[in-house]
């Protein structure tokens, strides 16, 4: 795959979140096309490293780019979508239709004032619906689906948005397994097909089998495995995910240097 | 406030009103009770009541969105900053009381949503702080000024018809209009921050301008309900409804819907048991609105507990 200039560039990146340093030095590179897993034990910054891309945080010192420009500039603005589980976990009393949900997504700040104005909105939103496969429950209320469609459907909204990179936080987090393959399946059909490029958080370690690329936040650092991650280097992602107390010795350890 | 202009409510109210179209009058002569179709003849009635059912309109709306926010309270902590404000304007011989309370309003509801937007404060701490200081500082500012004026202030405690002259009816019907048609304008990108704010953000909608416009009606609606029934019961107009309506709706404009309907039955039944038992009508109104969400949930209780009433019913169980 030939790679041009980063989607998504961070350099020397420090982040602090309530008075301490939650990540320090951070280099990541996401390319077009790009399947990207982050992972890491909790509290290691891999949210905060999201947010900082989404631009809801400040960097201390560092810097990051997203096409080109400062998080959250205009120039990002609708590029990018945000899939997270706040959307999944709605609010009981919301009794929101499938459709309904993912239609909010391919709406512009102006389409929203004036919904009158005609756009491609409706077949966007049936489009994004096909792809994440939920045609046969599009008007049921999202609070009556399981939580794998629940995330499929948050999924939708962010496609119909027609941004070109999606952040998943956490997708797979309550999502059984036969689900969690489905999910994964449509992901990385979604990465392969549609020439999305996808960054996603998670905890499930099988999950990052399915990504291009591979990143784990360790006590603020993130060391970014440059290879495929099916080859060897999973071993000990897998091991360093699976132990939480990620010794010394371990750390030392990983192939992909750091920095 | 000799010579005013016509504004908005008196206008609604003279058309209301008008010989050629005698639609208040129309409806009174239907209704039951011997007090309760003064409402629909005798002008200060007739402005109370036409206030009441626009600001029902209005904080059922409101109050859908409140109540999806998780800021249910929002309402009672600005209504007793509002009535510390009233009680500022009384205590300095009713310098426009009403103008005080806005502007106390206002700025509580913008602090409170920025202390909430900038993690210092959790929404309701924050709430319950301004609550209780502005409340504090208008009883403070009334005993140290006011000589012992209390009767007025009690109007703004339990709410009264009889506060809502010309001038208010006009601020009532304004703040209604603007409400409604900012709400109209801003529903879909409020729903949208509602459900997530990150998202929405990504997606382009200003966020922090959505969330302090919803900040600033909720405060102005508040400021009117006051008036009406009363700092004590804001909430039960703006939340009971929209609570009642979540129990039987399927979808979210069906709970806007049920919302109205619940509303407007609490305020109109509400008027009618005050007129007839001669009770205070705010009281009534959010008693009547506690008694149709209490009837409501009870109905669906007992509903839920019937076999084969709802398709997720253990067939096991249902068959006994």
């Amino acid at each position: 795959m030939s790679k041009g200039k980063p989607i998504i560039s961070i350099s020397d990146l420090t982040v602090q979140r309530g008075g301490a340093v939650v990540l320090e030095g951070v280099n990541l590179d996401i390319h077009a096309g790009d399947f990207v897993g982050l992972s890491g034990p909790n509290g290691s910054g891999k949210s905060t490293l999201l947010m900082t891309v989404v631009g809801e945080l400040e960097p201390m010192s560092g810097r990051v780019e997203v096409f080109g420009e400062k998080p959250g500039s205009k120039a990002s603005r609708g590029r990018i979508a945000w899939v997270s589980q706040a959307a999944a976990q709605l609010p009981p009393s919301l009794k929101i239709s499938v459709r309904e949900l993912v239609a909010l997504g391919t709406m512009s700040w102006i389409d929203m004032m004036l919904p009158f104005r005609r756009t491609d909105r409706a077949k966007r939103v049936e489009e994004a619906i096909r792809l994440v496969g939920l045609q046969d429950v599009a008007n049921r209320n999202v609070q009556q689906l399981s939580g794998g469609q629940r995330q499929r459907a948050v999924v939708a909204r962010g496609l119909a948005t027609n941004a070109e990179v999606l952040i998943l936080d956490e997708p797979l987090a309550g999502v059984d397994r036969a689900s969690r393959d489905e999910f994964l399946k449509l992901l990385d059909g979604l990465c392969r097909k549609e020439g999305k490029t996808l960054v996603m958080v998670t905890h499930d370690q099988g999950a990052i089998h399915r990504c291009t690329q591979c990143a784990i936040c360790i006590d603020g650092n993130v060391r970014f495995d440059e290879d495929h991650v099916a080859t060897a280097p999973m071993l000990q992602v897998e091991s360093l995910i699976l132990d939480d107390t990620f010794p010394a010795n371990q750390r030392t350890k990983a192939p992909w240097g750091g920095e | 406030m000799g010579g005013r202009v016509m504004g908005l409510g008196t206008l609604l109210h003279h058309v209301l009103d008008h010989p050629r179209f005698s639609i208040l009058s129309t409806i009174g002569g239907w209704m039951p009770g011997e007090v309760f179709p003064a409402f629909f003849e005798m002008e200060m009635f007739e402005r109370a009541l036409i206030a009441a059912l626009l600001i029902t309109v209005v904080a059922g709306l409101y109050g859908t969105f409140l109540m999806l926010r998780n800021l249910s309270l929002i309402g009672d902590g600005l209504a007793h900053v509002s009535f510390g404000g009233v009680a500022v304007g009384v205590a300095f011989g009713a310098v426009a009381p009403m103008d005080i309370a806005s502007l106390a309003c206002v700025f509580s509801a913008i602090c409170i949503y920025e202390l909430q937007n900038r993690d210092i404060l959790s929404g309701d701490t924050s709430i319950a702080i301004f609550l209780t200081g502005a409340l504090a500082f208008g009883l403070v500012i009334l005993r140290l000024f006011g000589q012992g004026i209390t009767t007025d202030i009690e109007g703004y405690l339990f709410g009264s018809l009889v506060l809502i002259d010309d001038a208010r009816l006009d601020r009532i019907t304004a703040t209604s209009a603007v409400a409604l048609f900012s709400l109209a304008v801003f529903h879909r990108p409020l729903l949208a921050i509602t459900i997530d704010s990150v998202a929405a953000k990504m997606q382009g909608i200003p966020v922090h301008f959505v969330g302090l416009w919803f900040s600033v009606m909720v405060a102005l609606i508040v400021v009117n309900m006051v008036q009406l029934i009363g700092a004590l019961l804001v909430t039960a107009l703006l939340v009971t409804p929209a609570a009642t309506a979540q129990l039987v709706s399927r979808s979210f404009r069906g709970s806007l819907l049920w919302t109205q309907g619940f509303g407007l039955t609490s305020t109109f039944l509400g008027l009618y048991l005050s007129a007839e038992l001669n009770t205070g009508s705010g009281s009534m109104i959010a008693l009547v609105a506690a008694m149709l969400f209490a009837t409501v949930g009870l109905l669906k209780l007992i509903a839920s507990q019937l076999p084969d009433f709802k398709a997720p019913s253990p067939p096991e169980e249902a068959r006994g």
